[in-house]
């Protein structure tokens, strides 16, 4: 399935650079080295850093994209006119009034988007005519035919924008994330690169000006990390490090290792948004809450400074400990944070799950199992086999100074995937 | 009722200056007062070590030595002290050695190794002399950093008064359930550094008021303290006296009286832990032969206390307490209170009382 989400990838990928072409324009984008294995991906669509298609100069969107907006225009506009009878109706009641507006307000920047499209429709539809009428004034003429060529530009710079806004958000990418990072095969060495890379992205947060927050460590022997969490706070931390779920894998030559040899292992790592009270509302019926017993009666003939929480949701058997906060009230608290983002990711996934194929095998799926990167030491590279994308300075990763590369190319890959499956609808 | 010191009388403080102190507590003892803020006894002036400037340094090195010798120190000595009462283990004082350590330096600002030195709020000799009394003493380790981390407030304490205990927190849960509480009089007694009556306070609006009494002058100057960092002055109002003598004033007004009184059976204390046993003020501990002594005197008062609709909550020793008290309430002292409830504490110990006035 991995092997075949992957293969697919580089297809439509291939259909998306013929289809799309609008998407690159500017040349001033720099050139990055493919992976071996897809020299046949033009360079094209590989192009990092800017959104391309943000830049001031826009090519035509192709015939059937543009014949599937316009369905989707009016649909919308449909939508909205009747909510804004709903609301309006004197014997509207509390309930539907507010789920009107809200829904409302969600279409309204697609709206806004819309009216100016269809103003310059007009502008556009009435310029035709007037150069259609006065084909003798050659002033006239002209002058007519200047402002269409600015009416067409901006015609285009409005149905990319719509484009955009059209496409299906998660909501989830403003959020906070949950960062964690598990040992995988390759027994101690694993565990010291799981901390290797927990730091990196630590770093990584820190030149983002996002906050770090360490959860939990669970150190191995040799002090490497078998498995640690932390919290990221910031704008579109999520947004950002939803890519990084998945199996990372290492080659380089373990501090352990005598004779030199170059050892294969892998960390893998789950990126959860951090949901809140609204989003997941836990019953107190449902949460089992436990804490260190001291064996005797507590309260005051104990003195202690250990004030773990553990917190098991019933219904999921989903459990959270949590030990390094100095006071039981937020080590609690802490826990159910956790607990809330892991039954958030949970439904996520589940609804994910239920949709079409598509969108299942896209990037950012989550499927905590698919191999997405190699770092390999000896040759001082990093890979990553999503978007093929490859890094020469593996220090520069390492240091958290690298990986905004591989996130934008995969935020355009996601783009993609996101107009493609639009254009199938 | 006799007048206890709630600390250990230093040795080089002469007898005559003791019984001189003892005379000036006892006079205000029928009488309501407000706390007046001269401290008359303190053994230590220095702010707690949390608190104070940063005005040593040390290499990292340093402290890393320091570290080191900290670290086998508790690992030697972890198995000997659980074993023996009940006391920290060596994981439980690594970690209490890192926050030790956390609290006495001040970041620096690049994590990186940039900078040889990092600045101290103790000299590293002190740092020596503070685990070493940790360690061979038993000393609490919340008096050692001069705080303790409760709910989401950090608390100054110092030996004197009840380092606050994690279930404790548990109360100002069941008081904002009360409906209106945010504008009602509250009364905390026996409010030791204040952590209730502050975490209480925080919640509080317009009206609202918390009246925080205690008998021994070192808590009520800790929970001054501990009110004016969290800037409640105009909230919360602190008593000097025992039980419900300082609150003649709103005797009948209060909607809700709170407390975490002495419980411990006399008995039980040689047997405790050492960090309580030989470091934590009796007063705050001992609660006579079955430890209800004050618990029922509690009771037996808050019918008067409590306006009509007004709430109690007790924090007691347990299920045996908890069981005798919620008989009490709800049948002998049956017509003055209803809805008598037991709550457990997260180890699963019915640890409050709760209820109502009629």
């Amino acid at each position: 399935m991995r092997n075949l989400g992957f293969q697919w990838g580089r297809n439509l990928v291939r259909r998306y650079y013929q289809r799309y072409d609008f998407l690159i324009s500017s040349s001033s984008i720099p050139v990055l080295r493919l992976h071996p294995l897809q020299p046949s991906i033009s360079r094209g669509l590989f192009l990092s850093a800017q959104q391309a298609y943000s830049t001031e100069s826009h090519s035509e969107l192709p015939v059937d994209l543009l014949r599937i907006m316009e369905q989707r225009m009016i649909a919308i506009e449909q939508r909205s006119s009747y909510l804004q009878e709903q609301i309006n109706q004197a014997t509207v009641s509390a309930v539907d009034y507010s789920r009107a507006n809200k829904e409302l307000r969600k279409l309204g920047s697609s709206m806004e988007l819309i009216k100016e499209l269809r103003t310059k429709e007009k502008e556009i539809d009435g310029l035709k005519s007037v150069m259609s009428d006065c084909v003798e004034d050659k002033d006239m003429w002209n002058m007519a035919d200047e402002e269409l060529a600015q009416a067409l530009v901006e015609e285009r710079r409005l149905q990319h924008l719509l484009l955009k806004s059209l496409l299906p958000k998660d909501d989830a990418d403003e959020r906070d994330c949950i960062l964690e990072v598990r040992a995988g095969t390759g027994g101690e060495e694993a565990s010291l690169f799981a901390m290797d890379i927990f730091k990196m992205y630590e770093k990584y947060s820190q030149k983002r000006g996002w906050k770090f927050d360490v959860i939990d460590i669970m150190e191995s022997d040799l002090k490497g990390y078998k498995e640690a969490s932390g919290t990221i706070s910031g704008p579109r931390a999520y947004g950002r490090l939803k890519f990084e779920s998945g199996v990372h894998r290492v080659q380089r030559v373990p501090v352990t290792e005598k004779s030199g040899r170059v050892h294969t292992s892998a960390v893998s790592i789950a990126i959860l948004p951090q949901a809140d009270e609204v989003d997941v509302q836990l019953r107190n019926e449902d949460l089992k809450i436990d804490t260190y017993r001291s064996g005797g009666s507590g309260g005051q003939s104990v003195n202690t400074t250990n004030s773990a929480v553990r917190i098991m949701h019933i219904p999921t058997g989903i459990t959270v400990a949590i030990q390094d906060e100095r006071s039981q009230h937020m080590n609690k608290a802490k826990a159910l944070k956790v607990l809330r983002a892991r039954l958030y990711e949970m439904e996520r996934s589940r609804l994910q799950r239920s949709r079409s194929k598509l969108r299942a095998e896209q990037i950012g799926s989550g499927d905590r199992s698919e191999r997405i990167r190699t770092y390999n030491f000896p040759q001082g590279r990093v890979t990553d086999h999503r978007v093929g994308i490859t890094h020469h300075s593996i220090e520069d990763v390492m240091e958290g100074e690298s990986l905004d590369m591989f996130v934008d190319a995969l935020l355009l890959q996601e783009e993609m995937d996101a107009i493609a499956s639009f254009g199938t609808q | 009722m006799t007048l206890r010191f709630a600390f250990p009388v230093c040795s080089p403080l002469a007898p005559f200056l003791a019984s001189s102190l003892h005379r000036r507590l006892s006079i205000p003892s029928r009488s309501s007062s407000s706390f007046s803020p001269t401290p008359l006894f303190s053994s230590d002036h220095r702010p707690p070590l949390f608190l104070r400037p940063p005005a040593f340094a040390a290499s990292r090195t340093d402290l890393h030595d320091f570290r080191r010798w900290a670290e086998s120190l508790a690992l030697a000595a972890g198995p000997r002290l659980s074993a023996s009462d009940g006391g920290p283990d060596a994981a439980l004082l690594r970690r209490e050695l890192a926050w030790l350590v956390e609290d006495a330096t001040v970041a620096a600002a690049s994590e990186s190794g940039v900078g040889e030195e990092l600045r101290l709020r103790v000299e590293l000799e002190e740092l020596y002399r503070l685990w070493k009394a940790r360690i061979e003493e038993r000393r609490p380790f919340q008096y050692i950093v001069g705080c303790e981390h409760w709910r989401d407030l950090v608390l100054v304490v110092k030996e004197g008064v009840l380092i606050p205990r994690p279930e404790t927190e548990m109360v100002v849960d069941l008081v904002a359930e009360v409906e209106g509480f945010e504008k009602g009089l509250w009364a905390d007694l026996g409010t030791g550094s204040g952590a209730i009556a502050v975490g209480i306070g925080r919640m509080l609006q317009e009206g609202g008021r918390v009246f925080a009494t205690d008998l021994s002058p070192v808590a009520l100057e800790v929970a001054r303290l501990n009110v004016e960092r969290y800037e409640l002055k105009d909230k919360i109002e602190l008593r000097w006296g025992s039980w419900f003598e300082p609150l003649r004033d709103v005797e009948g007004k209060l909607m809700g009286l709170v407390s975490n009184p002495p419980y411990i059976p006399s008995s039980h204390i040689p047997g405790l832990q050492a960090e309580v046993g030989q470091h934590e003020p009796k007063l705050a501990l001992d609660g006579g032969e079955a430890g209800m002594d004050h618990l029922l005197h509690l009771c037996e008062g808050s019918a008067s206390a409590l306006k009509s609709g007004g709430f109690f909550a007790f924090e007691t020793n347990g299920d045996e307490q908890s069981e005798f008290l919620a008989d009490l309430m709800s049948i002998k002292l049956g017509n003055f209170f209803h809805n008598i409830k037991m709550i457990s504490d997260f180890a699963g110990i019915q640890r409050f009382v709760t209820g109502f006035r009629r």
